[in-house]
């Protein structure tokens, strides 16, 4: 990686699936990302797995993260990385909200999801996590 | 405070129903600081519930039949994500959360075998399902089982200048939003007089974070805009004032959260009586219900939200609610298990029956601090609502966004303290233990409830067996209805209901007539 493409900001998509409401800790999480010097494309509630690979390939973005407060990931995420694939896109794909379990997060790093935040999760953690997996990228 | 009672203390202390030096305000007395109208004569109970629903109508309806058998005296259902965003289950965006956040209710049917066998003349029946809906359904349960409208005892929750905002999108332009709760308050204020139909709901938009005085100096612009437009209508103070209620929030805050509640009634008398001429004391003295906050649980050591709730259903009951809901020490995680659920119950009961502090009404009331907190909330809710009132009309607020921007700087701001650790919250930024270590009542919140599928197959079913034309005819009346405003829409959404249109078709119909677009998501097509 040269010094000039470590250079650009990482760019990170957030955004929240299907019929999800809450959307407290996408705002809070991409309100922090900014903070940091992040490029952030809040793509906010209502998404499906079509409109999501859509925008990260629109918006040539360098991590995904998805804020979950319903139980809908567990059937949108298999599809989400089906299409990410179809469309040849390697993006990592971190998910983070209060309702994960720890056994949701073993499930979901088993299943190659590059990142997963539990209520709590802090800000250091988040932010340092999304530039390991931007940079890697 | 001469009442004849037998009221003692556990040692034998005889005591008064309440306390105060002569001259005092007494509780039952305007301007209501220390208690609504009755609250003279004691302390007394409060209504018991706990928030309820999740899978298809029946198994909603043995979940509350079970929370009933526990001693619950009212009840309170919410819908999953499609049906408080109006929409039916067989739409693309339903598919993975039907029934898994709440009950999936889309039809006169589904709300027939909600309510299938309940007492409902007595029991008090509270919603959190979209007002319109929640009301046309419990009529036409009622009317199946026999019961007059004038006999029905509940309410539905409001809040049509911020749900758009932070609650659960309907996506309905401003001016409708605002009419179904007036013609709600005025359908009901003729036909449903023992209902509340208009509960101020504070609760949800205080979650994302508000202070005290924002969450109820908003409820009071939104009460009062809403007193407003009925009065142009013609509609009489006193014939809908003693209808309106108020759901508030409980935070971590525990005797400002009592003076806030005192606050609270003390404002809304002053307001009725001296803006808005209301004589009936019981249009002066609002019935406040409340639900502890979800927003101060944690999903980590969760047995600890059983404190929590606690702590805030005890400083509800000393402020002197009239119904009360614990948050489920589970709620970080799903909606309520079983086992959260009898906690909550069992946590009322104990206040209620164990704790003795129901025996004097407003037991705080005469505490230096607890009074001047009390009147320093008052001041200060005045001060802002009069400040939101400046800078613009509800339509104008909302269309730029300012309610929005509210929320979310109130949503950023919990998040920063939490972060910083200037609001200490145990398990997450103190007194923290390692992950392994959190067990206690872990294997409860590792059970999930799968999408009720099988639902889409069965409003399918319902569409092609129905009667077409006049569901077709009824939702042209919806829609020509929602067009003039001079019209009621919930006597027009009660019969589309009862021909069998759906949710999402009712609430299609009357975007129609604002020029929005019958799905908002375009994803289905429009009937009419």
């Amino acid at each position: 990686m040269s010094a000039e493409t470590m250079k650009r900001p990482a760019r990170v998509l957030i955004g929240m699936l299907g019929l999800d409401q809450h959307e407290v800790g996408a705002i809070a999480v991409a309100g922090m990302l900014m903070e940091a010097g992040m490029e952030v494309i809040y793509t906010g509630r209502f998404n499906t797995p079509d409109s999501l690979v859509n925008a990260a390939l629109s918006e040539d973005v360098d991590v995904i993260g998805i804020s979950v407060h319903s139980w809908e990931y567990i059937d949108y995420l298999p599809e989400l990385q089906v299409k990410l694939n179809e469309a040849e896109l390697d993006v990592p794909l971190m998910i983070g909200g209060s309702i994960l379990t720890p056994d949701d997060r073993n499930n979901l790093q088993k299943s190659g999801i590059a990142a997963t935040f539990p209520a709590g999760a802090g800000r250091d953690e988040i932010i340092q996590t999304v530039e390991r997996l931007a940079r890697v990228n | 405070m001469t009442d004849a009672t037998e009221l003692k203390s556990r040692s034998g202390i005889p005591l008064n129903p309440w306390y105060g030096a002569d001259g005092d305000e007494a509780p039952g007395q305007f301007p209501f600081t220390r208690g609504r109208l009755g609250s003279e004569r004691g302390g007394g109970s409060w209504i018991q519930r706990e928030l309820s629903g999740e899978g298809d109508p029946a198994a909603s309806n043995a979940q509350i039949r079970y929370l009933i058998s526990k001693g619950q005296m009212g009840i309170d259902v919410i819908g999953d994500s499609p049906t408080m965003g109006m929409l039916d289950p067989d739409h693309p965006l339903a598919v993975n959360a039907i029934g898994t956040q709440g009950v999936s209710l889309c039809c006169k049917q589904d709300y027939l075998e909600l309510f299938d066998g309940l007492p409902l003349e007595k029991i008090s029946v509270s919603s959190s399902v979209q007002p319109v809906f929640a009301l046309a359904g419990y009529v036409l349960a009622a009317r199946h089982a026999g019961l007059a409208a004038e006999k029905l005892r509940g309410s539905v929750l409001q809040a049509p200048f911020y749900g758009e905002d932070c609650g659960y999108a309907i996506h309905m332009p401003f001016d409708l939003r605002l009419r179904l709760s007036t013609d709600a308050m005025e359908f009901c204020a003729k036909e449903l007089p023992r209902f509340h139909s208009y509960v101020e709901d504070t609760y949800f938009f205080a979650e994302s974070g508000l202070d005290a005085v924002d969450e109820m100096a908003l409820g009071f612009y939104e009460i009062r805009h809403i007193t407003r437009k009925l009065l142009s209508r013609g509609v009489p103070i006193d014939s809908f004032a003693p209808r309106i209620a108020i759901l508030i929030n409980c935070s971590m805050d525990f005797f400002e959260e009592v003076a806030k509640i005192r606050a609270t009634r003390r404002l809304f008398a002053k307001m009725m009586r001296d803006e808005f001429g209301a004589t009936d004391p019981r249009s002066q003295s609002v019935v406040i219900t409340s639900h502890t906050s979800g927003l101060t649980l944690t999903s980590q050591q969760p047995t600890n939200n059983i404190v929590r709730g606690t702590l805030q259903a005890l400083s509800l009951v000393l402020g002197g609610v009239q119904a009360l809901e614990i948050s489920a020490f589970d709620e970080g995680f799903r909606t309520p298990s079983r086992e959260a659920h009898l906690v909550g119950l069992r946590t009322q009961q104990i206040l209620q029956l164990e704790s003795g502090v129901t025996k004097v009404a407003d037991p705080l009331g005469g505490s230096h601090y607890v009074e001047a907190l009390t009147d320093e909330m008052e001041n200060r809710i005045h001060e802002r609502l009069k400040e939101i009132e400046a800078i613009g009309s509800p339509s104008q607020l909302s269309e730029h966004g300012w309610f929005a921007e509210v929320f979310q700087r109130a949503m950023a701001d919990h998040q920063r303290r939490i972060d910083t650790g200037e609001q200490a919250m145990i398990g997450v930024n103190c007194h923290t233990i390692p992950e392994d270590e959190d067990t206690m009542l872990k294997e409860i919140v590792e059970t999930k409830i799968e999408p009720v599928r099988e639902r889409i197959g069965k409003i399918q079913a319902l569409r092609a067996n129905r009667d077409q034309e006049q569901t077709l005819a009824r939702l042209r009346a919806v829609r020509g209805a929602a067009a003039n405003p001079d019209d009621n829409l919930l006597p027009r959404v009660i019969d589309a209901l009862n021909a069998d249109a759906t949710t999402g078709e009712i609430s299609g119909a009357m975007r129609l007539a604002h020029g929005a677009p019958w799905d908002p998501y375009n994803r289905v097509e429009a009937l009419i």
